[in-house]
């Protein structure tokens, strides 16, 4: 196995295991504080010396977690109650939920009454992002929150400790940003779960940790041969597109991920944090420069013109829409995002993902086919 | 050659000729993970006067495509119901293909290849198993079901949204005095608007042709040309469209071959 292998391996076993980093931090002395789903503002638990633990839901059956949703939730937030209840959240200190979906609206409440050992900090960003009020009301709940972690840390969160926070996870959004470019210049090197997996293993690693094994990675990946790539290239759009069926089926079918505008991958990485006196003002403009997320109020429905370019420009062949079953905003971006891609004449299909789901015959299927209309 | 559709209720076989005749067929009323894929065949084959030692390739399509070991070529039922229609009605432009559990509606390009599709939900609604349902709670074969609605006088409408609540709203007015007439209308128009929803997130371009077990169910057809206002197409082998659009593809695919 060479060392390129050894690290693929190393991201997924992270990925597949949380549960053992959690552990393995705690071990350490470390306290982590959990970030359900999207936009936490992690940066300030860092300043705070603790580790953000990403709460992204599971492929698991929702059993418990019905006593208290309904089915039209997403499994997303079906499966990470779900996990919370059964206790596999046990040892953080804290889980940061933020309201930027209507199913999340509910979430703070049934947590605290599902989950009483694990205290809420709720994350409220404004609806109206870009604008000068909306960036002062985020960085006022930021203020709340840091004071919740300050709590929790046991000690005060200085500016510098911001600073330096933000500085740490802007190099990261760096060499994630340089790992997304050679995935679309070097199609093929990876497989999509190994893609994938880079990603996914982000939301439960010390971001410095996270960032040196991406960093050696780019290396590995600048240095191999680019070779002839004969398979569809795609773009990923949605949500998540983590399920392991999806992944595997993308593998078998010798898919390429070139770019994605998927928001527990790239979108998480796109926007820097920008440097302002006020590192907390800063944090509160990120918000804001972020593009093309469907639970992100964007007027101007501009995801659907970013996805036409991340396809033309990494040469995609097609894109796949992966849909989380039940999410609201998905479904109301689906319809001016196909119109655009379909005025570009770029193929594009939406298959759709339940996380509780064991068997994905049906998107093997559309896949297959997306495949053979591709050319391929 | 050879092409076999497998689904997940029904198990479809044509025995054709230098992609041009249907020689033989079979439709066997079970599917996947059964003795319906045997069946088929050998019904197919019999119909045709051949056995399997005569075919120069036999192609599989379906749910269970992938479990047929007589096998030599396999392709996706979309693209195949693609082909199978336009071998069937030249010119097609948009396809409605209903099973017995899934939904789709296809765009076609000229020439039979596939352009575009949109798959139902993981839901019995609005496809054959949601007919077979009702057809059992009305205590009449699908066939009757298909044809009663011409018989209806009266408007009634029961949920297009799922299996289990139609099947209790079917009951509650079977229990009112509703006559199977108008409950037989009422649940074509069911499976009609899911399709046409399908057809409408598709986009749809006419002439609009329908494919599966369900374009032989003449109250379906009807319910659909009343919603969009225009003629749906079909043919009485329009089940057999994907094993039809199976052995052509590997016609295509052996005489590009042979080239």
């Amino acid at each position: 196995m060479n060392r390129m292998e050894e690290l693929l391996r190393a991201f997924r076993n992270i990925a597949d295991n949380p549960k053992a980093q959690l552990e393995k931090y705690r071990a350490e002395g470390k306290k982590a504080v959990g970030c359900m789903l999207y936009f936490c503002p992690e940066e300030l638990v860092y300043a705070a010396g603790m580790i953000p633990f990403g709460l992204w839901g599971a492929r698991t059956q929702a059993v418990e977690a019905k006593r208290y949703l309904p089915a039209f939730i997403c499994s997303v937030l079906q499966t990470t109650l779900e996990l919370g209840i059964r206790g596999a959240y046990d040892g953080l200190e804290a889980v940061m939920i933020p309201i930027l979906c209507d199913s999340l609206k509910g979430m703070d409440g049934n947590w605290r009454y599902s989950v009483p050992h694990i205290p809420v900090i709720p994350v409220a960003h404004a609806q109206n992002r870009k604008t000068e009020a909306g960036v002062a009301f985020t960085a006022s709940q930021y203020r709340k929150v840091k004071a919740r972690l300050e709590e929790i840390a046991g000690r005060a969160i200085t500016d510098a400790d911001i600073r330096d926070a933000v500085s740490v996870y802007n190099a990261r959004r760096a060499v994630m940003r340089r790992f997304l470019e050679l995935c679309a210049r070097k199609p093929g090197l990876l497989k999509p779960s190994e893609r994938n997996a880079v990603f996914k293993s982000s939301c439960f690693m010390d971001v410095r940790e996270h960032a040196g094994m991406v960093s050696e990675l780019v290396a590995l990946m600048e240095e191999a041969p680019a070779g002839e790539f004969k398979g569809p290239k795609i773009v990923t759009s949605g949500i998540m597109a983590d399920h392991p069926n999806l992944l595997q089926i993308l593998d078998d079918l010798g898919y390429a991920v070139v770019d994605d505008e998927v928001t527990h991958e790239s979108l998480r990485f796109r926007a820097d944090v920008p440097e302002t006196e006020d590192p907390i003002e800063g944090m509160a403009r990120q918000v804001g420069n972020i593009e093309g997320c469907s639970v992100l109020f964007d007027p101007e429905k501009n995801r659907g013109k970013m996805l036409v370019d991340l396809a033309k420009k990494s040469g995609a062949d097609g894109v796949l829409l992966v849909l989380t079953k039940f999410c609201d905003p998905e479904e109301y971006d689906y319809v001016p995002i196909k119109r655009m891609l379909d005025a570009a004449g770029i193929p594009a299909i939406q298959v759709e993902i339940d996380q509780q789901t064991a068997e994905n015959a049906q998107t093997l299927t559309a896949l297959e086919t997306f495949r053979g209309i591709l050319g391929y | 050659m050879l092409g076999v559709d497998i689904g997940s209720t029904t198990s479809k076989c044509v025995v054709m000729r230098d992609g041009a005749e249907i020689i033989g067929s079979a439709v066997i009323p079970v599917g996947t993970g059964t003795s319906g894929p045997a069946r088929a065949m050998e019904a197919a084959l019999k119909d045709a006067g051949l056995t399997q030692a005569d075919m120069d390739v036999t192609a599989a399509t379906g749910y269970g495509r992938n479990t047929l070991s007589e096998a030599g070529h396999v392709f996706s039922e979309l693209s195949c119901h693609a082909r199978g229609a336009y071998w069937l009605f030249p010119g097609v432009r948009t396809v409605l293909d209903i099973g017995g559990q899934d939904a789709k509606a296809l765009s076609v390009l000229p020439g039979g290849k596939l352009g575009g599709f949109v798959m139902n939900d993981k839901c019995a609604a609005g496809t054959g198993r949601f007919l077979e349902v009702m057809a059992r709670i009305l205590d009449i074969d699908l066939d009757t079901l298909s044809r009663l609605d011409l018989e209806s006088q009266e408007c009634v409408e029961i949920s297009s949204t799922c299996t289990v609540f139609a099947e209790s709203e079917v009951i509650s007015q079977l229990s009112k005095g509703t006559k199977p007439e108008d409950l037989a209308a009422a649940i074509s128009r069911a499976v009609a608007f899911r399709g046409c929803g399908l057809l409408r997130r598709l986009g749809l371009t006419e002439p609009l042709f329908m494919t599966g077990g369900v374009a032989r169910h003449g109250g379906v057809v009807r319910a659909i040309e009343a919603e969009l206002k225009i003629p749906v197409h079909t043919d009485q082998r329009a089940q057999l469209a994907g094993a039809i659009g199976a052995a052509l593809m590997a016609y295509d695919k052996i005489t590009r071959e042979g080239e």
